[in-house]
C-alpha cells in the first residue's frame, strides 16, 4: 500500500488501529491487520499504534529554500470603513507566533478611502501594513484581492499568511493558497510554532470526536484560515510605531460584478451577547423551541442553535453555534438539549461559565460544563423559565 | 448547458464516539453516503436541466465503493457519472485534489457551469470547490442561495455572506459553491433507480489523464496530518441535583447570583 | 381535592387525551414489593385505583377520576435477559415504567445497566450480538412506557409484519387488587375451552369461565378483553388497560433486524389506484399477471387532504426538510421492506416498479430511500403529517379552547378496505368537515383526523365518529385498533358489543377485581356492585 504499511512482525493484532479509523479500511488477516483499499492515507491509525508497527512513507520533497521566507501577515478585512474584528483578533495572535519566531507582522488592507484603519492595524499589534486605497477596490472581489495579494507574497514571501474565516476569507484564502501552490488549513482553532519553527494548525477533523493537528512542511507560505473570537484581540496601544506603505497597482478586472448588498437588520448578534441559550436535538420539535426562547428572554439574552437543528430547518443558520457555525464567547451559555459534539465545542471561545442540561448523564457536554443538568429540557425548561420571572419579580 | 457537478463519498455520520478507557474513536459499520452538500449541487443541476435543457456530469474523485454515489447522482438526473480512482489519488488535501479533479475536467472538455457543495461533512473546509475554480482559472462564487436567471454569457445569482445577501452577475463558465438554502433535494425514484442501475460509470485512473504525479495524492499535498487525538477537557462540572423542581429553583439561583440584569 | 396535591402533582392528572381528573394521593412504588402493600392497603379501605405509565396514552386510561394513583415511572429497569441458544431466541425481562425510547437504545447500543442481574442473564446478554436485534412493536409515541404498550397492546406501523404488543411478550408479572400476584408465562397457563384456571402466588386457584363474544377478525385489535376459546391467559391481561391488575414485569421477545431496511413513498394519481396498490402489495390482487413478493413490514398511508396539508405547511419552516410534495401528487403510499440481501430488494422493487406503472401510476412518482440517512427523511415525511394536524389544532384553539384534535383509531377485515374508505370519505363531505385520512392501511387501520373549525363542527365530529364505530363494528372490525379503549371510547365499546356482552366483561373483571377498585370506567362504566 503506497503511503501507509503495516510492519507484520511487529503487529500484535490488539486493533486499535481498526478502531481509530474513521473510513473502516483496516481488516485483521490471520490476527495481522491490514490496509485496504478504503484508506486514504489521512493516518490516524498510524497515530493510535503502541507498537510502532504502521508506518508512512511521506515523501519529502525537496522544497524551494524555505528560510527565504519570513514574515507573519495578516490580511485585515475591512468593509466599507470598518475592519472586521477578527483581523484585530489575528493580529494578537500573530504577534505572539511572531515573538516565537523573531519576525515582524505584516498587516494587508485593501479598500477605497481606508487608510486611516491602518493607523488601528499598527495599534493592534501590526508592525507594518501593505496597504492599497483605490476606488476599484472599494468592493471585496475574491479574484482581484487574491491576484494582487498572490503578487505580493510572491514579492514579499511572508512565512505565514493568515486570513480570517469570514464568508469572504474563506473565498479569498484557496485562491491565494492554490495560486502559490501552498497549504490552507480552515477554520482553526489553534494554532502554534513547533520546535522546529513551522505552523501547527488544529481543528476538529473527521467529521468527529477527534482534533487533528496540520503541518505544512515544505511549502510557503503556511496559510490558515481563523474563525471570529477564536483568538483574543490584543489591547490596542495607539503609542505603537509602525510603517504603513502605500502600494499602486494596475487594475484588475474582477469576473464577478456585485449588483447590490442586500444587509440583515440589525440585532443583537450572537457573537456580543452576553449571556446565550442554545438548542440543540433534545428540544424535541420545532414549536419547542419557544421554551428556550422564553429563557432566553427571560434572562435578557439571545437563543441560539447548534447544527442540527439548523440543518432541519427550525432555526436559521444565523443562529448556528459550531466550527461550520459562529463561536461565541458570551459570559454564560446555556446548553439546552445539546450532546456537545466536538464541532459545537468548537464554536464555543473562552466562556466564563458553560451550562449544560441534558437528558442523557453521558452526554459530552458535561465534560466541558462548568454546571450541569440532567434532565428532560422539555420539562426543565418551563420550570427554569418560571422561577427566574418569579425571582425577578420578587 | 454543460454541467459538472462535483461529487464526494463521505463517512454516513458525524456521531463518532469516544472509548473513555483507551482514548480512541469507536467507529461501527457507518456505511459511506453521499455528501449532503452535494445533493444540493445535483438538485440544482437537475432543476436547470428540467428548466432549460442541460447535460450534466458527476464526477468524483474517490475509492471504488464511490461509484455508489454517482449511480445515486445518476437515478437523481445527471447524465454521466465518472469516477477518478487510482492508489495516486490517495491521500490528497484541498489542493491535490482541486488538481486531480482539474485533470478530469479537462478531459471532459467545453463546460458551462460547475457546481459543487459548499463543504464536504468529513473535511467540512470548503477549500476544494474555490481551489478547482482557480486551477481552472474561471470565474469563482461561492455560497449561492439561489439561481436567478442563466443568461448566454453570464448568471445572476443571490450570495449568502455574514452580512447579509448579495445580488451578484458570475461570468461564465463558472463554478460556485452552493448552500443548503438553495433548493430541497429529491430522492431518487424507482425510475431513476432503473436507469441507474443499468448506466456505465466512467473510471478514470491517473494513465487517463496527462498528470504531474508530484501534484496528486499524498505527494502533492503540502499540508499533512501530523497528529490525531481526542482532546482532553480539564473542566470540574458541579452536577446539579435533586427533583426537577429542585433543580430548576438551584440554577435559578445561581444564574441571579450571576448578576443576572433583569430587562 | 387538595388544593396542593393539584399544584404539585398536577401533571399526574392528565395524558395525551387532554382529559383532566382528579385524586388524592399519589404513589411511586419502585419494587413489586410496594405495589403489592400499596394495593392492599386501597383495597382494605376500598379506595379506587388508577395505574400510569407514562402518560401517554389517547384514551384517558390514566386520567384519574378520584381516588389513589400508582404511577409506574420509577420502575424503570430492565432486570434480566434471556437467551435460547437453540432456537436463536432472545427475551429481555423489564419493568412496567421502561420507556420505549430508552429500551430502543439499550438494545442498539447493547448498553445495559446491569446491575442487579442474576447469573444467567448475565450469561445471556454475552450471546447479544449487537445490532441483530430490536423489539418490533412501534407506537408512533416513543416516550410510551412498556407497562403502558402491554396494557393496551399497542401497535405501529409495523404491526404489519411484526403484529402488536402481544405478539412479542411472552411472560408478565400482574398484581391483582388483593395483592397477590400473578405470574403468567406464555404456553403454560392455556384455557381449556371457556374454562380457565390460574394459580396465584399464594397459591390462590383463580378460575372461571370466558365471555362467550368473539373479537373481530382484525390484526390490530385492542376494543376489551382478549376472548378466544382454548386462549393463551397471558393475553387476558395483555390490552385489559389496567382494570384487572397491575404490571409489575414484562418479559419481551426480540425480533431479529435485516441487514437491508428501506422506505419508499408511492405518489398514486388517485385514492382507487392506491388502494389497489395496497391490495397488490398485500398480494390480494395480481397486476397485469406480476408476482410482486415484496413482504413489506409496513404500509401506510396518506389522503389526498393530508398531502394538501403538508404542501401548505411546507411553506413554513417547521417543515422545510421534508421533500417537496409536487402538485401532481394526489394520494400516497408509504412501504417499508427488510430483507436479507441489496439484490432481493432491488429485483422486488423493480417489480413494485412495473405495478404501479400498470396500475395507472407512475414509478418515477416515487421517492426510494435505501440508505439510513435517507430513511429517515422519509421518516420525517411519515411524521409530519400528525404533527401538521396538531399544529392545525393549536391554531384553531387560540381562538376556540375547548377544541380538541378528533381521532379515529378503528380497523376492518381486509376485504372491506375499499368499504370503510367510501365511508369515512362520505362522512366527511355530507357533513362538510375538513379531515385529513392517514395510517396503517396494510392493516386497514386509518387514523381520520377530523379538524373542527368551531364547537358546532366539534359535535358533528364526535356524533359522525359513533355512527362509524357502529358501521365498523358492522362491517366485522375494531372500534379500537392500537389506542385502547380507556375511558373515551368506552361509548365505541357498545357500538361493537352488546349490553349482554359488555356485562361478560365486568363479571370477568369482577373475578379478578371484585371490589371494582382498579381502573374505573374504563373499558366499560362502573356500575356499583355490578
Amino acid at each position: 500500500m503506497d503511503g501507509i504499511d503495516i510492519i507484520k512482525d511487529k503487529c500484535v493484532g490488539c486493533k486499535a488501529c481498526f478502531v481509530a479509523c474513521p473510513y473502516g479500511a483496516i481488516e485483521f488477516v490471520e490476527k495481522k491487520a491490514v490496509i485496504t483499499d478504503k484508506c486514504t492515507l489521512c493516518g490516524a491509525c498510524k497515530e493510535s499504534c503502541r507498537f510502532s508497527a504502521i508506518v508512512s512513507e511521506m515523501d519529502y520533497r525537496q522544497g524551494s529554500d524555505l528560510s527565504r521566507y519570513e514574515g507573519m501577515w495578516v490580511f485585515a478585512e475591512q468593509r466599507y470603513g470598518k475592519l472586521k474584528p477578527v483581523s484585530l483578533e489575528l493580529l494578537g495572535k500573530a504577534r505572539e507566533l511572531a515573538a516565537r519566531l523573531n519576525a515582524k507582522v505584516t498587516s494587508v488592507l485593501f479598500g477605497y478611502n481606508i487608510g486611516f484603519l491602518a493607523r488601528d492595524l499598527i495599534a493592534y499589534g501590526a508592525d507594518q501594513v501593505l496597504m492599497m486605497d483605490e476606488e476599484w477596490l472599494g468592493d471585496f472581489n475574491d479574484r482581484i484581492y487574491g491576484e494582487l495579494i498572490t503578487n505580493l507574497v510572491k514579492e514579499h514571501k511572508p512565512e505565514i499568511v493568515l486570513v480570517g474565516a469570514t464568508s469572504k476569507g474563506r473565498s479569498l484564502a484557496p485562491y491565494i493558497s492554490s495560486s502559490l501552490k501552498t497549504g490552507l488549513t480552515a477554520d482553526c482553532t489553534g494554532l502554534s510554532i513547533d520546535d522546529e519553527g513551522l505552523l501547527v494548525q488544529t481543528r476538529p477533523a473527521f467529521g468527529g470526536n477527534l482534533m487533528a493537528e496540520i503541518v505544512c512542511p515544505h511549502n510557503r507560505p503556511q496559510m490558515a484560515t481563523v474563525r471570529p473570537k477564536v483568538f483574543k484581540p490584543l489591547e490596542p496601544d495607539y503609542e505603537k510605531r509602525g510603517i504603513i506603505t502605500r502600494i499602486q497597482k494596475e487594475p484588475i478586472e474582477g469576473l464577478v460584478k456585485l449588483i447590490r448588498n442586500i444587509d440583515n437588520a440589525e440585532g443583537q448578534s450572537l457573537t456580543d451577547a452576553e449571556i446565550i441559550v442554545s438548542v440543540g436535538r433534545g428540544i424535541g420539535s420545532a414549536a419547542n423551541i419557544r421554551l428556550a426562547g422564553e429563557l432566553a428572554d427571560a434572562l435578557g439574552g439571545v437563543l441560539a442553535s447548534s447544527r442540527p437543528l439548523v440543518d432541519m430547518g427550525w432555526m436559521p443558520y444565523s443562529r448556528q453555534v459550531g466550527q461550520t457555525g459562529k463561536t461565541v464567547a458570551p459570559r454564560i451559555y446555556i446548553a439546552c438539549g445539546i450532546s456537545g459534539a466536538i464541532q459545537h465545542l468548537a464554536g464555543l471561545a473562552d466562556i466564563d461559565t458553560i451550562i449544560a442540561i441534558n437528558q442523557d448523564p453521558e452526554a459530552p457536554i458535561f465534560k466541558v460544563a462548568n454546571y450541569g443538568i440532567v434532565a428532560d429540557v422539555k420539562e426543565f425548561l418551563p420550570l427554569l423559565t418560571e422561577k427566574i420571572k418569579q425571582a425577578k419579580k420578587a | 448547458m454543460k454541467i459538472i457537478v462535483c461529487i464526494k463519498q463521505v463517512p454516513g455520520t458525524n456521531e463518532v464516539k469516544t472509548d473513555p478507557v483507551t482514548n480512541t474513536i469507536i467507529r461501527e459499520n457507518i456505511p459511506a453516503i453521499l455528501n449532503p452538500f452535494d445533493a444540493y449541487a445535483i438538485e440544482e443541476a437537475v432543476r436547470i436541466k428540467e428548466r432549460r435543457g442541460a447535460f450534466i456530469y458527476g464526477i468524483s474523485m474517490g475509492i471504488p465503493a464511490a461509484r455508489e454515489v454517482l449511480r445515486e447522482a445518476l437515478a437523481l438526473g445527471i447524465d454521466k457519472g465518472i469516477l477518478m480512482t487510482d492508489r495516486k489519488f490517495a491521500g490528497a488535501d484541498t489542493l491535490a485534489t482541486a488538481y486531480t479533479l482539474s485533470k478530469g475536467i479537462e478531459r471532459i472538455g467545453d463546460f458551462d457551469l460547475i457546481i459543487c457543495g459548499r463543504q464536504a461533512t468529513d473535511g467540512d473546509t470548503a477549500q476544494v470547490g474555490p481551489s478547482l475554480a482557480r486551477t481552472l482559472n474561471i470565474t469563482c462564487a461561492t455560497d449561492i442561495s439561489r439561481i436567478i436567471e442563466i443568461k448566454n454569457k453570464e448568471m445572476h445569482c443571490l450570495k449568502i455572506t455574514d452580512d447579509g445577501y448579495e445580488e451578484i452577475l458570475v461570468k461564465l463558465p463558472a463554478l460556485i459553491t452552493v448552500v443548503k438554502e438553495i433548493n430541497m433535494p429529491r430522492l431518487p425514484s424507482i425510475k431513476g433507480m432503473k436507469l441507474a442501475r443499468r448506466a456505465e460509470i466512467d473510471i478514470v485512473r491517473f494513465d487517463d489523464i496527462k498528470a504531474d504525479e508530484n501534484r496528486t495524492g499524498l505527494k502533492g499535498s503540502p499540508t499533512r496530518v501530523r497528529k490525531v487525538f481526542v482532546p482532553v477537557h480539564q473542566v470540574e462540572t458541579s452536577m446539579i441535583e435533586g427533583t426537577l423542581e429542585e433543580k430548576a429553583q438551584k440554577l435559578s439561583e445561581l444564574l441571579l447570583s450571576m448578576g443576572m440584569e433583569v430587562k | 381535592m387538595d388544593g396542593d396535591f393539584k399544584q404539585v402533582y398536577g401533571e399526574y392528572l392528565r395524558d395525551e387525551s387532554r382529559q383532566v381528573g382528579w385524586a388524592e394521593s399519589i404513589a411511586f412504588p419502585r419494587t413489586e414489593a410496594e405495589i403489592i402493600s400499596n394495593l392492599k392497603e386501597m383495597s382494605r379501605k376500598k379506595i379506587p385505583v388508577t395505574s400510569q405509565g407514562a402518560r401517554t396514552g389517547l384514551a384517558a386510561s390514566a386520567v384519574p377520576y378520584g381516588g389513589y394513583i400508582i404511577n409506574l415511572s420509577k420502575m424503570n429497569k430492565v432486570t434480566g435477559a434471556r437467551y435460547d441458544e437453540k432456537e436463536d431466541r432472545f427475551f429481555l425481562t423489564l419493568q412496567p415504567g421502561v420507556l420505549l425510547s430508552d429500551l430502543r437504545k439499550y438494545i442498539a447500543n447493547k448498553s445495559f445497566d446491569v446491575t442487579g442481574w442474576d447469573i444467567e442473564s448475565l450469561h445471556a446478554l454475552k450471546f447479544m450480538e449487537k445490532g441483530k436485534w430490536f423489539y418490533s412493536t412501534d407506537p408512533t409515541e416513543s416516550s410510551a412506557s412498556m407497562g403502558g404498550i402491554a396494557s393496551c397492546n399497542a401497535s405501529g406501523a409495523r404491526s404489519y409484519k411484526y403484529g402488536s404488543a402481544r405478539d412479542h411478550i411472552t411472560g408478565l408479572r400482574v398484581v391483582l387488587a388483593d395483592g397477590d400476584v400473578l405470574a403468567l408465562k406464555r404456553g403454560k397457563c392455556l384455557a381449556s375451552g371457556d374454562e380457565f384456571s390460574l394459580i396465584t402466588e399464594k397459591g390462590r386457584e383463580i378460575k372461571g369461565r370466558l365471555p362467550k363474544y368473539k373479537m373481530p377478525d382484525v390484526r390490530k385489535n385492542t376494543s376489551g378483553y382478549y376472548n378466544k376459546p382454548g386462549m393463551d391467559m397471558i393475553d387476558l391481561f395483555i390490552g385489559s388497560d389496567g382494570t384487572l391488575g397491575i404490571i409489575s414485569e414484562i418479559e419481551i421477545e426480540l425480533s431479529k433486524t435485516s441487514p437491508v431496511n428501506w422506505g419508499i413513498t408511492i405518489f398514486m394519481p388517485d385514492e382507487d389506484k392506491a388502494l389497489d396498490l395496497v391490495r397488490a402489495l398485500r398480494r390480494e390482487i395480481k397486476v397485469a399477471g406480476i408476482d410482486l413478493n415484496l413482504n413489506p413490514s409496513a404500509v401506510e398511508f396518506f389522503s389526498h387532504k393530508a398531502l394538501k396539508l403538508l404542501r401548505e405547511r411546507q411553506k413554513t419552516s417547521a417543515f422545510s426538510n421534508i421533500q417537496e410534495l409536487k402538485d401532481t401528487y394526489h394520494t400516497a403510499i408509504y412501504v417499508e421492506i427488510e430483507c436479507s440481501l441489496d439484490d432481493e430488494a432491488w429485483k422486488e422493487v423493480e417489480k413494485l416498479g412495473d405495478v404501479i406503472n400498470a396500475l395507472g401510476g407512475d414509478e418515477g412518482e416515487t421517492w426510494l430511500a435505501y440508505n439510513s440517512v435517507n430513511l429517515e427523511k422519509l421518516h420525517d415525511f411519515r411524521h409530519a403529517c400528525p404533527e401538521c394536524v396538531n399544529l392545525q389544532i393549536d391554531i384553531i384553539k387560540k381562538s376556540n379552547p375547548g377544541i380538541t384534535k378528533l381521532g379515529t383509531d378503528m380497523s376492518v377485515p381486509d376485504d372491506k378496505l375499499k368499504d370503510v374508505m367510501i365511508m369515512y370519505n362520505e362522512g366527511i363531505e355530507e357533513n362538510k368537515l375538513d379531515g385529513v385520512i392517514f395510517g396503517h392501511i396494510g392493516n386497514n387501520h386509518l387514523h381520520v383526523n377530523i379538524i373542527p373549525r368551531n364547537m358546532d363542527e366539534y359535535e358533528k365530529g364526535k356524533d359522525l365518529f359513533l355512527l362509524w364505530a357502529e358501521k365498523v363494528a358492522a362491517m366485522g372490525g375494531a372500534v379500537s385498533a392500537e389506542h385502547g379503549v380507556g375511558k373515551l371510547k368506552v361509548p365505541f365499546l357498545k357500538k361493537m358489543y352488546s349490553e349482554e356482552e359488555i356485562n361478560e366483561m365486568r363479571r370477568l373483571k369482577k373475578i379478578f377485581d371484585p371490589a371494582q377498585i382498579l381502573n374505573r370506567g374504563t373499558i366499560f362504566e362502573y356500575v356499583e356492585g355490578q
